[in-house]
């Protein structure tokens, strides 16, 4: 095992700017995962580690080594691809066991050895009974299992996965991603792994990075990317439903400062929270704004008025969860989501009632409000 | 009035015998959110397709109003319609892909346009009406989808999977805007998914149907704590309900059997005296245990083996402390921390335990 380091990587593609001076570090052992929308270059950094894709700049790094110019045989990495890539004229028994035949390896396992190390891995991941099987006898989830398989039966440096449970159905995908997660703690893995599911990414990683335009937009671990998202991208990118992120102008009155929306939204803001709102408020028609973020759990609901920080607003709909549900509110055209913990028998709020709402300022972000208009 | 009814409900396809429904019998009634969920290839997509009159009903009737409408067309039975392919007209505008089931019964244009505009406004569409489809995001195109749904009023809206495929702000507006139209317009709504998450957080009542057959129909609330059978009671939480190897004590308790003897759990409701001595399955769900740090009564050691983060909750994979080594799950609050390896006792509650003999739920609740 060692671990990656990439320092100031970038990626072009012609002129087109895929990955922009990224910085990343995955220790030995670790499990760091990479997130972000489609195209923002998440499989392109994994394909740079790979040794797939060349470096247009910056150095790759594995273990100390730098690898830039080391072919894909040399890197001792394994990867997985969310195209399955099985070779169609072996059978799941021979897909798995390709890696361990290399000869680059030099592994010289016995028939029995390569036997038991193929069911323990096909076991774990619930393909035992595919084995005989041929690539085109199985389903789609089945394909990416066993492609999975054959990422995780060698034992490399680092393992690469892209996307590896994307096409499994939700049952098995939740299922698999508990198995991963066991494998990696289990071993100690070092494993850089790439998704657009902020799900899999909480769960699964030591650490993780948010990609926006080939760029990393925040790193840290999955406790602090979901409670504290450096910026509203990933506060929007993070949870479901995402972060609430308001626009609003900044006023003062009577001493007090409020974040103003209109439509009666106007929240006192805690003395104490003066500082994070003023560092990114900006002036736009002789107007202060910002944007607020907070995540829907930390909005309290009620019929009385709670404190003197509460506001009122009608409510729009009231979907559910088992064992909560959220309450979203209209405001100005932006959607506003509140999660209260009662059972759906219990939230028993009318459509357009209006509802006391209370902004939890523990929880509290301030953002700068874009430049265009977020909503189409 | 606008109520549906599907009554022994048969779908044969000839080619191969293959039974896709299974005399299905069920209510949707007026005004009422119904969701028809299950996993794929379950029969749910059949049942809608045969409700709006785009597949031939096999045997039985379905009936609108007390009214039998197997033999009508799709445009004749006055439905709305709306699929996770947006299926728009890209030539068209979005102001005339909405108008144009008006138009297509031959409505003057002084109503086509005011119709047009009020569910526009209802969707926040004013704005894109003189665009075309081409240039919309996937959440604006489902929107005007259902736009085009909703502008004649049907007597029955139909829904296949609008928004699975959506990403998270996309999906969780269009929950909302859904939710709301249906109560606004005061409109019945047949609801497709596969998602069980997505039919629990906008429907009524929930009818879940696998290998053809329905399952149980019924509130969630029903669902969630008293599920006719152990797929309902598998089919519907994330993480599902966990399954303990276990024997009934009396009808009263039940025991499950560690190396160190075995541990006592009493529930709520009645036991048949018969099951007394046999192996059954206690049922658990994750979000209903305790995890404590500390023996306490009605608690089972165990340790942590895995840890998922979820953002507000954490799901702790658990080995059980049981002869059978189970490991079940349980859903805690991310603020409170465990380690792997960290020795804790799971303790259920009496009115969390579900009992089954095989597939069969068998604890009696007054």
């Amino acid at each position: 095992m060692a671990g990656v380091r990439l320092e100031q990587v970038t990626k072009l593609y012609g002129r087109k700017m895929a990955v922009k001076e990224v910085n990343l570090v995955c220790k030995e052992g670790e499990f760091f995962s990479i997130v972000g929308p489609t195209g923002a270059g998440k499989s392109t950094i994994l394909k740079m580690i790979a040794g797939i894709e060349t470096v247009t700049s910056g150095k790759v790094y594995l273990g100390d080594r730098v690898v830039n110019d080391l072919p894909p045989q040399e890197r001792n990495v394994s990867m997985a691809f969310e195209t399955y890539n099985l070779y169609p004229h072996f059978n799941v028994y021979d897909n798995i066991a390709f890696p361990l035949r290399a000869p680059r390896w030099d592994l010289k396992l016995s028939q029995q050895e390569e036997r038991r190390r193929i069911e323990e891995i096909a076991d774990f991941l619930g393909i035992g009974e595919l084995l005989e099987r041929l690539p085109q006898h199985l389903s789609g989830g089945q394909k990416q299992r066993v492609s999975l398989a054959r990422a995780l039966v060698r034992k490399p440096h680092v393992y690469l996965l892209d996307e590896p449970i994307a096409h499994l159905d939700a049952r098995l995908k939740f299922s698999t991603q508990t198995l991963l997660k066991e494998f990696a703690t289990t071993f100690r893995s070092t494993i850089l792994y790439v998704t657009h599911d902020y799900r899999e990414a909480l769960a699964l990683s030591d650490h993780m990075a948010v990609l926006r335009k080939g760029r990393i937009e925040q790193e840290g671990t999955p406790y602090e990317i979901y409670n504290t998202p450096a910026t509203d991208f990933v506060g929007n990118l993070i949870g479901e439903p995402p972060m609430n992120l308001i626009d609003g102008e900044v006023v003062t009155r009577d001493g007090k400062t409020l974040f103003n929306v209109g439509e009666g939204f106007s929240v006192p803001i805690r003395e104490d929270r003066l500082a994070s709102l003023k560092k990114v408020t900006r002036q736009e028609d002789g107007r202060a704004v910002t944007r607020l973020g907070i995540r829907c759990e930390h909005i309290r609901l009620s019929r009385e008025k709670i404190s003197d920080r509460s506001v009122q607003l009608p409510v729009y709909a009231i979907v559910h969860e088992t064992g909560s549900s959220v309450v979203t509110f209209e405001l100005k055209g932006m959607f506003l989501y509140a999660r209260t913990g009662e059972e759906r028998s219990l939230c028993d709020y009318c459509l357009s009632e209006k509802v006391w709402l209370d902004l939890d300022q523990d929880h509290l972000f301030f953002y700068p409000k874009p430049l265009e208009a977020p909503k189409a | 009035m606008s109520r549906v009814d599907l009554n022994q409900v048969w779908k044969i396809y000839p080619r191969g015998n293959v039974v896709a429904v299974k005399d299905l019998t069920f209510t949707c009634a007026h005004k009422e959110f119904l969701a028809i969920v299950g996993p794929s290839g379950g029969g749910k997509s059949s049942t809608l397709r045969m409700l709006a009159g785009l597949e031939e009903i096999s045997r039985g009737e379905v009936l609108f109003d007390g009214k039998v409408v197997n033999h009508l067309g799709p445009t004749k039975r006055n439905i709305a319609l709306a699929f996770e392919s947006y299926a728009l007209y890209q030539r068209l505008t979005v102001y005339e892909n909405i108008a144009f089931p008006l138009r297509a019964r031959g409505m003057r244009d002084a109503e086509v346009d005011q119709k047009v505009k009020s569910i526009a406004e209802l969707l926040d569409l004013e704005s894109v009406l003189t665009r075309y489809p081409s240039g919309l995001a996937g959440g604006q195109q489902q929107r005007v989808s259902l736009a085009r749904a909703f502008v004649r009023k049907p007597n029955v809206t139909l829904l296949d999977e609008p928004i699975s495929h959506m990403d998270q702000r996309v999906r969780a507006e269009l929950r909302a805007r859904i939710r709301r139209l249906h109560n606004e317009l005061g409109l019945t709504t047949v609801y497709v998914t596969h998602d069980q998450a997505e039919a629990i957080s906008l429907c009524d009542r929930l009818a879940i149907i696998n290998q053809a057959e329905l399952q149980q129909i019924g509130t969630v609330d029903e669902i969630w704590n008293r599920p006719a059978n152990r797929f309902v009671a598998y089919f519907v939480g994330e993480p599902a309900m966990n399954f303990i190897g276990a024997r009934a004590e009396s009808a009263q308790s039940v025991s499950i059997q560690t190396p160190n003897g075995k541990r006592v759990f009493r529930f709520n409701g009645e036991l048949n005296p018969r099951y007394v001595n046999a192996e059954i399955a206690l049922g658990v769900r994750p979000q209903q245990i305790k995890v404590l740090r500390k023996e306490e009564e009605a608690s089972i050691p165990s340790s942590v083996k895995v840890i998922e983060f979820q953002g507000e909750t954490t799901v702790l994979t658990m080995q059980l402390g049981d002869v059978a080594k189970s490991e079940p799950k349980a859903v805690v609050q991310a603020t409170e921390r465990f380690g792997i390896g960290e020795a804790v006792w799971l303790h259920f509650s009496p009115e969390i335990i579900h009992l089954f003999d095989q597939d069969t739920p068998i604890l009696r609740r007054n």
